[in-house]
């Protein structure tokens, strides 16, 4: 059994976190699982007030469980890489670890009213994106698809969430192709 | 396609410089990285970077400005993008100078540095389709593949390689489908001029009026739907060579502005008050008589002895009939490839035929020919059948009206209207049909007021 480790670090919007780990399975075929993770503070840049994504990423390595598949952080924090002012995710690319971030997601950031459905969806593009990356998937030129890159929300809003058939077809076991 | 460039993260910070490698390779780009300028200077000299993300500030004794120095002696056509954190205008200014392509200060937008490199990317792209289509061509209009062992011929392309690097004006007179474009490209691409433009305009194509706004550009509001300035084929050819086909039939006017252009090397745009200044080499091409028209008074003398410098007379084919075969072997070798049909080769009779055949249309009507019969040939050697059309042609021609008395003239309109109507009006299928290029077509179908 292949199984992909789903879990917060600290406290994260439940609902997201649910529709994530449900439907980033079933795309990958991979079995869900629960895990509970450290909280992010180690990884806290106080100049920047952000959260180093990279030092993230090597703490999950270390704690990526012997049976884990996949293990796909999810995080309120926002974070960055030292020369990007922020980053929505990051992954092991081919790699077996992957982390989102939430707190760019909402319409909130923006000074907009909330909206929960256009979160979750966002929250959940995000997911499949960087889960992609831990199976060797690159960004996809293909603006629909979930490979596509996002370096704003227009553009996360404007993909769906799933794959393109080119980049289903490059994972092991394919993804549900787009109708 | 990304990872056809590959690029490389200079920092001496392994965090910044593997956290900017990761995110392009997520990108799909093949990225290396270096802790100092020293090593990318040795990985630089392994391979061709496309794209050197450079930190400004790195200790060792080579900071990004050094590292970006000795990265562009490598590689004089890679795209350097300095990368700091202490943003000041000297030393944007200084990276800049020293020939960074871009300067970014840390943190950036994720959008910014995508549009940037994206953009980079795209202008390689070009430059590289650019330098393969150039390649392609001067493959195509080389002197050494000009065939014939016509002495004439070998006499007139020894002259164009030896002219090739001269700035000096080609005057090119020869019968429609002769090669003259072939010659004038040849001589561009033997020369300096090969990396710059060659730009061909058919003088015959156009009215007076649009004929001088092509040449020479226009103004904004120069007249009625000049929306905006254009740039002219003279501006378009500086530094390279311009082309003027079918030089003989240009207005008056237009003589004396071309004049001015010749002895000048300057010109205003239609409507333009600024003078225009380029350096452009001047090939023109006719197939009448120039020296005849100056003669008659329709062509300027002065005119005449500026394109005249090097004179260069391409030979009909029925001139020198011991090309036919070496160029109907050429053609149906090259056709073989576009048309996806391999032949053995031409029968004897074939080659009787097409040796006793007049060839008005020159080289071009030749080259037609091998491809119809090729379309319609049905063994593997072309045959005497399959170039019966040659014959039909002179047949369909004597069924034209010609009463006594009708001049020259006279019959080539009718069969050139003839021609047209069969065509259902393809200017391009008629020219092809008669045998002449399609500028030469145009003119004809101007001086004889022909309707289509």
């Amino acid at each position: 059994m292949k199984y992909l480790y789903v879990g917060g670090m600290a406290e994260v919007d439940g609902e997201a976190l649910e529709s994530i780990r449900g439907r980033v399975a079933a795309e990958f075929a991979l079995s869900p699982r629960e895990i509970r993770l450290p909280a992010p503070g180690f990884a806290y840049d106080p100049i920047r007030g952000q959260y180093a994504s990279t030092e993230l990423l090597e703490n999950l390595v270390r704690r990526c469980p012997p049976d884990a598949f996949k293990l796909l952080a999810v995080t309120e924090c926002d974070l960055f890489i030292p020369v990007l002012t922020f980053v929505y995710g990051h992954a092991q690319l081919g790699g077996r670890v992957a982390l989102v971030s939430l707190a760019r997601l909402r319409q909130e950031f923006y000074g907009l009213p909330p909206n929960r459905e256009v979160f979750v969806e966002r929250a959940l593009k995000e997911a499949l994106h960087e889960t992609g990356h831990t199976f060797g998937l690159v960004h996809c030129a293909d603006r629909n698809c979930a490979m596509a890159l996002s370096t704003n929300v227009r553009q996360i809003d404007s993909k769906r969430a799933e794959f393109c058939a080119a980049c289903a077809a490059r994972l092991p076991r394919p993804a549900r192709p787009r109708e | 396609m990304k990872n056809h460039w590959p690029i490389l993260v200079v920092d001496d910070e392994e965090v910044m410089c593997e956290s900017l490698a990761a995110w392009l390779r997520e990108d799909g780009y093949a990225v290396d990285t270096a802790a100092s300028g020293r090593a990318a200077v040795d990985k630089a000299r392994q391979r061709d970077y496309a794209i050197y993300f450079v930190d400004l500030k790195m200790p060792g004794g080579m900071d990004g400005i050094e590292t970006m120095m000795q990265v562009r002696r490598l590689h004089p056509e890679a795209s350097i993008i300095i990368i700091t954190a202490y943003a000041t205008v000297d030393t944007a200014i200084t990276a800049m100078k020293e020939g960074a392509q871009e300067y970014i200060v840390k943190p950036c937008n994720p959008e910014e540095i995508s549009l940037l490199v994206n953009r980079i990317i795209k202008v390689k792209n070009l430059q590289r389709e650019n330098t393969i289509l150039r390649k392609k061509l001067s493959r195509k209009y080389c002197t050494h593949d000009v065939i014939s062992k016509n002495a004439r011929m070998r006499e007139i392309l020894a002259l164009a390689a030896e002219v090739a690097s001269l700035r000096s004006t080609v005057l090119i007179q020869g019968e429609s489908g002769t090669g003259k474009e072939l010659v004038a490209r040849a001589i561009h691409n033997s020369g300096d001029r090969a990396q710059k433009p060659f730009v061909a305009v058919s003088c015959a194509a156009l009215a007076e009026t649009l004929l001088e706004s092509e040449l020479f550009g226009h103004e904004r509001g120069a007249f009625t739907g000049a929306m905006q300035q254009k740039q002219g084929k003279f501006e378009m050819a500086d530094g390279g060579t311009i082309l003027l086909d079918e030089i003989g039939d240009i207005s008056p006017k237009l003589q004396v502005d071309l004049l001015r252009v010749l002895q000048e090397r300057s010109f205003y745009r239609v409507g333009g008050s600024e003078e225009v200044r380029v350096d452009v080499r001047v090939i023109a091409a006719t197939h009448v008589n120039l020296q005849q028209a100056v003669a008659e008074g329709r062509f300027r003398d002065d005119l005449f002895y500026r394109l005249n410098v090097i004179e260069i007379r391409i030979p009909p084919l029925r001139e020198r009939r011991e090309d036919i075969p070496l160029l109907a072997a050429h053609f149906l070798e090259r056709l073989s490839h576009e048309l996806g049909k391999e032949l053995d080769g031409i029968s004897e009779g074939a080659l009787r035929l097409l040796m006793d055949y007049n060839w008005p249309g020159n080289v071009r009507e030749l080259e037609n020919a091998v491809e119809r019969a090729m379309v319609t040939c049905r063994s593997r050697m072309l045959s005497e059948e399959d170039f019966a059309f040659l014959a039909l042609n002179g047949a369909a021609g004597k069924a034209l009206n010609f009463p006594a008395g009708m001049t020259l003239q006279d019959m080539e309109k009718q069969l050139i209207a003839a021609t047209i109507q069969r065509a259902g009006g393809n200017i391009k299928e008629s020219a092809a049909a008669l045998g002449i290029d399609r500028s030469t077509l145009y003119e004809k179908i101007k001086r004889y007021e022909i309707p289509r």
